[in-house]
């Protein structure tokens, strides 16, 4: 009986997963079936014109480049280390398939699960770094890995390198056509899963975390934290096709895994396209295309073709950014939405719904915090009841906005504590206090440029999740999936509080300054929050707009929200506001109910 | 799609033009892949793709005949570029492309030669001379014509210890210089009194003079240096420019060009520096060899050192071309004796055949021997003025005729 349920269970899974997919099937999605078809059955189609061995290893390639997008693509941080994880899974596979009589397959996931530590350590390090330190460190890192391969014959081989015996591949002799077949069909699994990273909450995340850090952290975006894994799963990929292709070579050669193969990585990235799943893929046969190229070249000019191929990539590379970076796969995209536009998705939604609202109180005691001999917070006491708008005013310099950073994590205070109801949160993270009900907006509207009005809120509703981890998002779990359907209904509710739901598949730059406020307050809702910090929304807002965000102020009060709001407009604060507190050089000068009430 | 299957045949008729030979021209061809650093090291590419394409061009101007049909040879370059995932993958498009020979300078032979094995390919290694490189009991198909470090390191030993010197044994950190220590500690290993220091020379230092002084302070009174030719050179000129008049001997790296363009503001540096090396004459005198070093000027012009002798350009003799050019000889004469390419029967045939090397001498293998340079071969030579003679305190060297070096 109990068999029978589950099957019954696993059935329904299964259906809902296949509607699911079904739903998000796309043009590109048909297109990427028939790339990997057709990759699957080129070596036959091709007859040996291209050896077997040469495709294998573009395969592998266009593998670890894959890998790379995770963090490229989806974190936007240019890592130069792909080709140091590469080489890092290469030679613990070469040493553990010489070592041991484990089988080939095994050898290889070891490998890429020490590429993956070294990710990890790598991630760590550059978590908070901007993209050139970024890519100054793991340049630097590359170079590391290929001085240590260089200076430690035993660990290398030496020039001669590390012989590796060759062992039965999924039960299967490894030539060079099963390893193809194998890169192939690994690589597509990994752009599928970079789809499926790139829609779900860590993908989102990310986005959102490299188009405006400052923004995604009041949102409770774990930016480091997701940096992290992203460089882990991308040296864990990249990693696993070192692993492979040294089975290929059936050498561990140290000088393949230099400076060279984590920027012809990054080339292949950047120019295939770092956003969409297949683009490295793309880039990997356009590198080799550059080969050919160089070929020719160094044919007429009488020399190596390895002297013209970095030059030829570089200059590829060159008129790709400065022509407004756009790669191959998504100027083809946009070129085909020209022609056949894609339908749009917010039709599709299921009906906003709200989540149950959180009453809490926030209490905040004696805050200070001094800049050197300066006092910019001293003393300053509130607390914001369920319900009502507290007003906080005062001149420039007065510690208005250092107030609403101390209460949302941002800086640390020097003395005080925070309680949002019995729960203390003074040492708590920014990210920590959105999930315990807390968030705050920017004063100067950021947003997340590349994604759209629905998307921003989206990135809100991650903090309420439970079941939209990395490994969930890629097998796609019945939970997830049913975690994500609530999510869009939140999303979709809290843009319809700020009248954006008409907007949802808008991109967020179309948006008008006071459009992008109010989207950025109903990304804050999306976090289902019980107390909301905003700092100066009423900041350049035409009339019809202020109206617009007396209403919204008043609906959140209905709904129980606890608001704090950090306005120059008094007018507004008139209008909204439910007490107001004067600060004055750091202390609260008066505490007054709203006089219009 | 439509991309990327445009760029999957434009990718597989570029491919067209690489090397694919017909069926009917296979049967007739034997194909000799020169696998070598052109790109990386190209004097040692080219000195050993000269020596294979010169004895192909002297073999198909003959008729070669075997088993009653005719043959071609063919000699397909690749660039192994000193990585051994490129010589693995050079060796497979050798396989693919039926090679019957493979002559290498040594770069990824301990990966290459199982596959070349499986198709029954000889290999050739005519540059490098490490120990373990070639083994006829575990790689039946791996040869070698070139000295070995063995009998380099053994043959400085038995010509530097009757000095009484008291040596400073100097190595460099690559492979090369590494390779070499080992065969100087075997060499030395019975004699400790003659060694008055080890050192190991960092490549990329710009300097050297801190190592150079560590010997001189270790009561040195000669260096061997086993290094690559720009640290050789930067030793040399770290004990010169000190005022150290030390003897220097080293190996082959010794006679590069490159270590005398870096002194050729200094010629009286390079006067005194001793190297080892293969001989370029035999018993039957220097006639054999300028037979040789004749026809390579005609087919490639002369290699010029860069620096000049009593006034005179300086050249560089192709003395390791000719390991290249004997090994295809044998080849040749193995095909002949196995009646065609049939690859287990030539590699079979390697074993029995034998030939006049370029300088005279008789060159072969046999199942217990795939070295075609004996220890004994290696002879001593001596600068002055930018060229180099013979020494006359050893055996074997003072026999020797100095090769002609000025044009």
């Amino acid at each position: 009986m109990s068999a029978q349920a589950t099957a019954v269970r696993t059935g329904t899974a299964v259906r809902e997963a296949v509607a699911t997919a079904r739903q998000s099937w796309t043009d590109s999605a048909t297109a990427a079936g028939v790339a990997v078809g057709l990759a699957v059955i080129a070596p036959f189609v091709l007859g040996g014109l291209i050896a077997n061995d040469s495709l294998a290893s573009g395969a592998y390639l266009a593998l670890a480049a894959t890998g790379l997008g995770l963090c490229v693509g989806l974190a936007g941080v240019p890592s130069l280390a792909q080709g140091a994880f590469v080489g890092t899974g290469a030679f613990v596979a070469a040493h553990v398939l010489r070592d041991t009589q484990l089988p080939a397959e095994l050898c290889a996931l070891i490998g890429a699960i020490a590429a993956a530590g070294l990710g990890t350590a790598a991630g760590f390090a550059v978590r908070s770094l901007d993209s050139v330190r970024v890519a100054v460190g793991t340049w630097l890192l590359t170079w590391l890995v290929a001085l240590a391969l260089g200076a430690l014959p035993w660990l290398s081989g030496g020039a001669q390198g590390l012989v590796v015996p060759t062992r039965r591949l999924f039960g299967l002799n490894p030539t060079p056509l099963v390893h193809y077949e194998l890169g192939v069909v690994l690589t597509g699994l990994c752009a599928l899963g970079l789809v499926a990273l790139r829609r779900g909450p860590f993908g989102l995340d990310l986005a959102a975390a490299s188009q405006h850090r400052g923004a995604a952290a009041a949102l409770g975006v774990p930016m480091e934290r997701l940096r992290v894994v992203a460089f882990a799963a991308s040296a864990f990929v990249g990693g696993l096709a070192g692993g492979l292709a040294v089975q290929l070579d059936i050498v561990a050669d140290p000088t393949a895994y230099g400076p060279l193969l984590s920027f012809e990585l990054l080339v292949a990235v950047l120019v295939g396209g770092a956003a969409a799943a297949f683009g490295p893929s793309v880039g990997v046969i356009v590198l080799g295309l550059i080969s050919l190229a160089a070929r020719a070249l160094g044919a007429l000019a009488g020399v190596s073709a390895s002297r013209f191929q970095p030059m030829l990539e570089a200059l590829l590379l060159l008129a790709v950014l400065t022509t407004g970076g756009y790669a191959f796969v998504p100027a083809a995209i946009r070129a085909a939405r020209r022609f056949r536009p894609a339908p749009p998705r917010a039709s599709r939604r299921t009906a906003a719904a709200a989540p149950p609202s959180r009453r809490e109180t926030l209490r905040a005691h004696d805050l200070a915090k001094h800049f050197g001999a300066v006092s910019a917070v001293d003393g300053v006491s509130l607390e914001l009841q369920p319900g009502t708008v507290t007003a906080l005013v005062g001149p420039n310099g007065s510690g208005k906005t250092t107030v609403l950073r101390l209460l949302s994590g941002a800086l640390p205070p020097d003395d005080g504590a925070i309680y949002l109801g019995r729960q203390e949160l003074t040492s708590l993270t920014t990210a920590e206090r959105v999930r315990a009900g807390l968030v705050r907006t920017l004063q100067s509207r950021p947003f997340f440029g590349e994604l759209s009005v629905f998307e921003h809120a989206l990135v809100g509703t991650n903090r309420t999740r439970r079941y939209g981890g990395t490994v969930r998002t890629l097998v796609s779990t019945p939970l997830f999936r049913a975690e994500n359907r609530i999510a869009e209904a939140h999303a979709f509710a809290a843009l319809e509080t700020v009248g954006l739901a008409r907007e949802a598949d808008r991109p967020a730059s179309e948006l008008t300054g006071s459009g992008r406020e109010r989207l950025m307050i109903a990304a804050a809702l999306a976090t289902n929050p019980a107390v909301l910090l905003v700092d100066e929304p009423s900041a350049g807002a035409a009339p019809e707009d202020l109206e617009l965000l007396k209403a919204i102020f008043t609906r959140l009060k209905t709904d129980g929200l606890a608001i704090l709001l950090v306005e120059h407009n008094l007018a507004f604060v008139r209008a909204v506001a439910d007490q107001v507190l004067a600060l004055e050089l750091g202390r609260v000068a008066s505490r007054e109910p709203n006089p219009r009430l | 799609m439509r991309a990327t299957a445009t760029v999957l045949v434009a990718l597989s008729f570029v491919a067209t033009g690489c090397g694919h030979s017909s069926s009917a021209s296979k049967q007739q061809t034997i194909l000799v892949v020169v696998d070598a650093p052109f790109s990386q090291s190209p004097y040692i590419g080219n000195t050993i793709g000269n020596g294979v394409r010169l004895a192909a061009e002297q073999l198909n101007a003959q008729t070669l005949s075997a088993g009653g049909a005719n043959y071609r040879l063919r000699v397909l370059r690749l660039d192994n570029a000193l990585s051994p995932a490129k010589a693995v993958a050079d060796t497979r498009r050798a396989l693919r492309e039926h090679a019957t020979a493979i002559v290498t300078d040594g770069t990824g032979v301990d990966a290459t030669w199982r596959l070349a094995n499986s198709k029954h390919i000889p290999i050739c290694i005519a540059y490098q001379g490490g120990g373990g490189l070639v083994n006829p009991q575990t790689r039946p198909n791996v040869f070698r014509i070139a000295p070995t470090d063995h009998g380099l390191a053994f043959r400085l030993a038995e010509y530097l210890v009757p000095k009484r010197l008291k040596i400073a044994l100097l190595a460099d950190d690559s492979d090369y210089g590494q390779e070499g220590k080992a065969a100087l500690a075997d060499a030395f290993r019975t004699l400790p009194k003659s060694v008055a220091a080890r050192i190991t020379l960092p490549s990329s230092a710009s300097d050297l003079a801190p190592q150079v002084l560590q010997a001189r302070r270790s009561g040195a009174t000669a260096l061997l240096v086993w290094a690559q030719a720009p640290a050789l050179a930067k030793t040399i000129v770290a004990a010169r420019s000190a005022g150290w008049s030390v003897p220097i001997y080293t190996t082959p790296a010794g006679e590069d060009p490159f270590v005398r363009q870096q002194l050729a503001d200094h010629p009286s540096w390079v006067d005194g520096l001793t190297f080892a090396s293969g001989r370029m004459t035999a018993e039957l005198g220097p006639a054999p060899w300028a037979t040789f070093e004749a026809a390579y000027e005609t087919a490639f012009g002369t290699t010029t050192v860069g620096v000049k002798s009593h006034g005179r350009p300086v050249i560089a003799p192709p003395d390791y071309a000719m390991y290249p050019y004997d090994f295809v000889n044998l080849l040749a004469a193995a095909v002949q004796q196995a009646k065609g390419t049939n690859p287990a029967k030539v590699l079979a045939a390697l074993n029995q055949v034998s030939t006049h090397g370029a300088n005279g001498d008789e060159r072969g293998f046999n199942e217990r021997n795939h070295e075609g340079v004996v220890d004994d071969d290696v002879y001593f030579a001596r600068f002055s003025h930018m060229v180099f003679r013979p020494v006359r305190d050893d055996p074997l060297s003072s026999t020797l005729p100095q090769i002609n070096q000025v044009r």
